[in-house]
């Protein structure tokens, strides 16, 4: 069966201050993709992600859910797309549910509408019936629930752990339920253990219908391990993209990280299958 | 302090009938006290006819004291202490920075050039004593804004929270030498200037403070209803634009009401600092940092705030008047201090 | 911040002036005028200027920057006003004041302008001038002259002191007694009546009310007059509450507000003050709008100023009667 068409991305190019960051970039995302954005540092991976998620100005044909990118509101956009960043520097002392609530926003239309207008409208074309009755303190309540949350939601964000303010976020993203995640090294700073809690609870989200993960990592055992499809980049150009397998393998890696990774991840890890 | 239950609802009923409670009490308290003492019965009975609108043939000198001079100022000092303390939120939201206000942005020292630009070179629109100051201090607290953000937007297309707040303040330097360049030439108006730029209260009539009510409402309306954007702004810009929130229109929707509240009032109090920094500190250990409760209660805060701090401008060296503005900053600084010095025992 | 540095400045210079004030001896003041008109003969000059410095010139000054409006405006009464070469940016009479090239003065004074200019003597007020720079100009070979008057006795020191300094000491003399004359002939009803009482407005009501209180020159001619000031409790120039004028309710106003020629004018502005109908100065229509700084400077044009007061209380009638 033909998978949706969630995202598709034509010869993207990016420049700041006269210099490509990024050039002539494309890839489709689908229903059920998991696609990991490999390549050295420098070589344009969060660049992609901030111009797939509108944040910068560049070049090239973006389609969300069929629709240009360009044109789309930001409400609508933010029901399509979520991003959850590596850090957060929070300043003020807002509660854990507060955070979750905010993922409300894209679910309300305007100033006074409070309650969605029924999700499953816009994104009938996908077959998407979530919540057929939606309930935003159920939402937020299951969401915590989830993450692990319930217990901490009346504390500040500024007494969280850095697992714990991921985790929080990433309940954020829940609420708002995309159907594209976007991770940005979600979880570069963190302990392995909170590691294995963020990929796998992204995992279970992604399991569903109607969904797609995009996401920036730099361990590339995190990358074979999740994902289902790859694109290497280098220094702005695509490298490689195809499955995981495909992509990360030996020779490709080390003509684009000029390194044996495979025998460094074997040293790393003692067990690193060809 | 913190208050687990209401943490996430806004401002309901109970909150604002609360609030508008103490702040009448407090509009009462200086109603009755000023730089002259009247006497409370005579007082509140012409308050009363004042209020009622039955004016008494034969006057005492509370009601003609009451009626022309100290009910407008009042009001003013209210309405001016609650615009100031909601842009000082709204700042201190949508930048992500405690220190954010009006002023440091420039776009208070940028009403201050405009107002006194046009004391200096006489602009005026016949009729209406303030109105040329106050068109041309929301003037130019417009062009400010377009500068910082046009210059802003050129250094760093994400209009980070540094560059804006870096670029207020050398903004604000340049103005505030700019504004002494036009004092100097001023001549022979210098005086009048000196004396404005103080900031004060006096002379602030029933026609000042219906367009600040004016402005208040709407502006102050729809940064009331920006609430829930500038909760997600002062959690992280990037996470607003990912939870969708319109990064830029909401920031230029802010700064747009921001800078006329501050516009207007700049043009009929001078320029008041503090009050739009402080308030919000005072308030947020009582709300939390939840917009939809910290900007009305900012809103009251303020009008308390600046109304003591007229009190006391008018009453603590009667029959002389000590600037406003001096008030503010003086008490402003103390409670800074404390709070900051609070602030970081407990955590 | 701003506002507080301001106020500082303001209450700095209060204080200093009060200081100034008691440190102002005035018998030796008028002692050297003696002293220095016997000494004309052989043309040096020496007289204590008024912060009580001993200054000696070899002869009367022939090139003087002076900086303060006062002492400009004393120069060109003496008859001295071609040996200006530099005056201070804010002085502005006589009219032919403005032909002379104008430096810095007050808190930017420039001794790099004033040097240039080549005087023998500066002439200025003590505000703003730090002893270094005092020590720059007389290194420079300039003798650097203070004059400070604080009341109508200073005046007269200040102008006998440029007198001398000018080899001028007739018209100084001519000028101090004519001043005397007109004080005397405007304080010859004070004795018979209470005049009344008098609010001076020194800055309008839209920029906050500033009246001048104890200790200045607008005081001092009220009292000449026989008026009381009704902010005689207040010290120096001082803003007021305007609560406190509907109160105090005074007979006579006078406002040094300045008329740009647009919007009403002062008089008119205070008679449309809403809550001021009641006040007798508005009811009878007893406003006085001095313009010119006559009434602020310490200069011989006070003497004019005590006179147009004098016709606003009595009316020019009154000068008619004391002709016949």
């Amino acid at each position: 069966m033909e998978k949706a068409e969630l995202l598709s991305v034509q010869n993207l190019s990016v420049a700041l201050s006269g210099k490509h960051i990024l050039q002539d970039v494309s890839f489709t995302l689908n229903e059920g993709d998991w696609l990991m954005l490999i390549g050295p540092n420098g070589a344009g991976k969060s660049t992609l992600i901030n111009a797939v998620s509108q944040a910068i100005p560049y070049s090239g044909n973006i389609r969300i859910l069929g629709k240009d990118s360009k044109q789309m509101k930001s409400r609508s956009l933010a029901r399509a797309i979520g991003v959850l960043n590596q850090n957060h520097y929070v300043g003020y002392g807002f509660t854990v549910e507060e955070v979750i609530r905010l993922g409300l926003y894209s679910h309300r239309e305007g100033f006074f509408s409070l309650r969605a207008p029924s999700k499953s409208a816009e994104n009938s074309a996908f077959g998407k019936a979530k919540y057929t009755s939606f309930d935003p303190d159920q939402a937020v309540f299951d969401a915590a629930g989830k993450t692990g949350l319930t217990e901490l939601l009346s504390h500040s964000i500024l007494t969280l752990s850095g697992g714990e303010l991921q985790r929080t976020f990433l309940a954020q993203l829940f609420v708002q339920d995309p159907q594209i995640l976007i991770l940005d090294e979600p979880a570069n700073h963190l302990d392995l253990i909170y590691q294995q809690q963020i990929f796998s609870l992204v995992k279970e989200w992604q399991s569903r219908p109607d969904r797609a993960v995009l996401s920036v990592v730099h361990d590339l055992s995190l990358a074979k391990k999740y994902g289902s499809r790859a694109l290497l980049l280098r220094n702005g150009q695509t490298a490689a993209l195809g499955t995981v397998s495909e992509v990360m393998s030996p020779e490709l890696l080390e003509s684009v990280y000029s390194m044996d990774v495979y025998a460094w991840m074997q040293d790393l890890y003692g067990r690193w299958s060809r | 302090m913190k208050n687990k239950n209401t943490a996430t609802h806004g401002f309901g009923p109970k909150e604002y009938l609360l609030c508008a409670a103490a702040t009448l009490a407090v509009f009462l308290l200086c109603v009755c006290l000023g730089s002259v003492n009247l006497p409370l019965a005579d007082t509140l009975a012409a308050f009363r006819d004042i209020l009622t609108g039955t004016v008494p043939e034969e006057t005492t000198l509370a009601y003609r004291i009451l009626q022309p001079v100290r009910l407008p100022r009042i009001l003013c000092a209210s309405l001016s202490g609650a615009a100031l303390s909601l842009c000082g939120a709204c700042m201190q939201g949508l930048l992500k920075n405690p220190l954010a206000d009006g002023s440091t942005l420039g776009v208070s020292a940028g009403a201050s050039l405009g107002a006194i630009c046009s004391i200096a070179f006489g602009f005026s629109v016949p009729g209406l004593l303030f109105s040329g100051t106050m068109v041309s201090a929301v003037i130019a607290a417009f062009i400010s804004l377009a500068i910082i953000l046009s210059f802003a937007y050129r250094l760093d297309a994400s209009l980070s929270t540094n560059t804006i707040i870096l670029i207020g303040i050398v903004y604000s330097m340049l103005v505030s030498a700019m504004s002494n360049l036009v004092i100097t030439f001023a001549g022979d108006r210098v005086k009048t200037i000196t004396f404005w730029n103080m900031g004060s209260l006096q002379g602030t009539s029933y026609p000042n403070a219906a367009a600040l009510a004016i402005c208040l409402l709407v502006c102050g309306g729809i940064l009331l209803l920006t609430a829930e954007e500038l909760n997600a702004f002062s959690i992280g810009e990037e996470n607003a634009r990912s939870i969708g929130v319109n990064v830029r229109a909401v920031r230029l929707r802010v700064l747009i009401c921001v800078s006329i509240l501050i516009g207007v009032c700049v043009s009929i109090g001078g320029s008041i600092s503090f009050v739009g920094l402080i308030t919000p500190h005072l308030v947020r250990p009582l709300t939390g940092p939840n917009h939809k409760r910290l900007l009305p209660a900012s809103l009251f805060g303020g009008a308390i705030f600046l109304l003591l701090a007229d009190l006391c401008a008018r009453t603590i060296l009667a029959p002389r008047e000590l600037p406003i503005g001096v008030v503010t900053s003086i008490v402003g600084s103390i409670l800074f201090v404390h709070i900051f010095y609070t602030g970081r025992k407990q955590r | 911040m701003k506002k507080a540095t301001r106020l500082l400045a303001l209450l700095l210079s209060l204080a200093m002036t009060a200081g100034l004030m008691a440190g102002c001896a005035t018998p030796s003041a008028s002692k050297d005028g003696e002293k220095a008109s016997n000494e004309v003969e052989n043309t040096a000059v020496t007289f204590t200027d008024m912060t009580g410095r001993e200054i000696t010139l070899d002869a009367p000054a022939d090139r003087i920057v002076a900086l303060t409006a006062s002492d400009c405006e004393i120069l060109y009464a003496l008859g001295a006003g071609d040996k200006l070469v530099g005056r201070g940016e804010y002085c502005d009479y006589p009219a032919e004041v403005f032909e002379v090239p104008s430096v810095q003065s007050g808190y930017e004074t420039n001794i790099e302008q004033i040097i240039e200019l080549k005087p023998d003597v500066l002439v200025m007020a003590t505000m703003a001038q730090t002893v270094e720079q005092v020590e720059q100009l007389e290194n420079a070979g300039i003798k650097v002259v203070v004059s400070d008057a604080q009341n109508i006795e200073g005046v007269y020191t200040a102008i006998n002191m440029l007198g001398t300094l000018t080899g001028k000491t007739a018209e100084a003399t001519t000028i101090v007694d004519s001043m005397k004359k007109t004080f005397d002939e405007v304080s010859a009803k004070a004795d018979e009546e209470s005049a009344g009482s008098i609010y001076f407005e020194v800055s309008p009501l839209q920029y906050g009310l500033w009246t001048a209180g104890k200790g200045t020159f607008m005081d001092e001619i009220a009292n000449m007059l026989g008026l009381k000031n009704a902010f005689a409790d207040v010290e120096g120039w001082a803003e007021i509450s305007e609560e406190q004028v509907i109160e105090r309710a005074p007979d006579y106003i006078l406002t040094i507000t300045m008329y740009f020629g647009e919007g009403p004018t002062p008089e008119e502005e205070i008679l449309s003050r809403k809550g001021w109908e009641n006040i007798p100065a508005v009811k009878n229509q007893k406003i006085l709008n001095l313009q010119n700084n006559e009434l602020s400077r310490p200069a011989p044009r006070l003497a004019d100023a005590a006179r147009m007061l004098y016709d606003l209380i009595h009316g020019t009638a009154a000068e008619e009667d004391k002709a016949a």
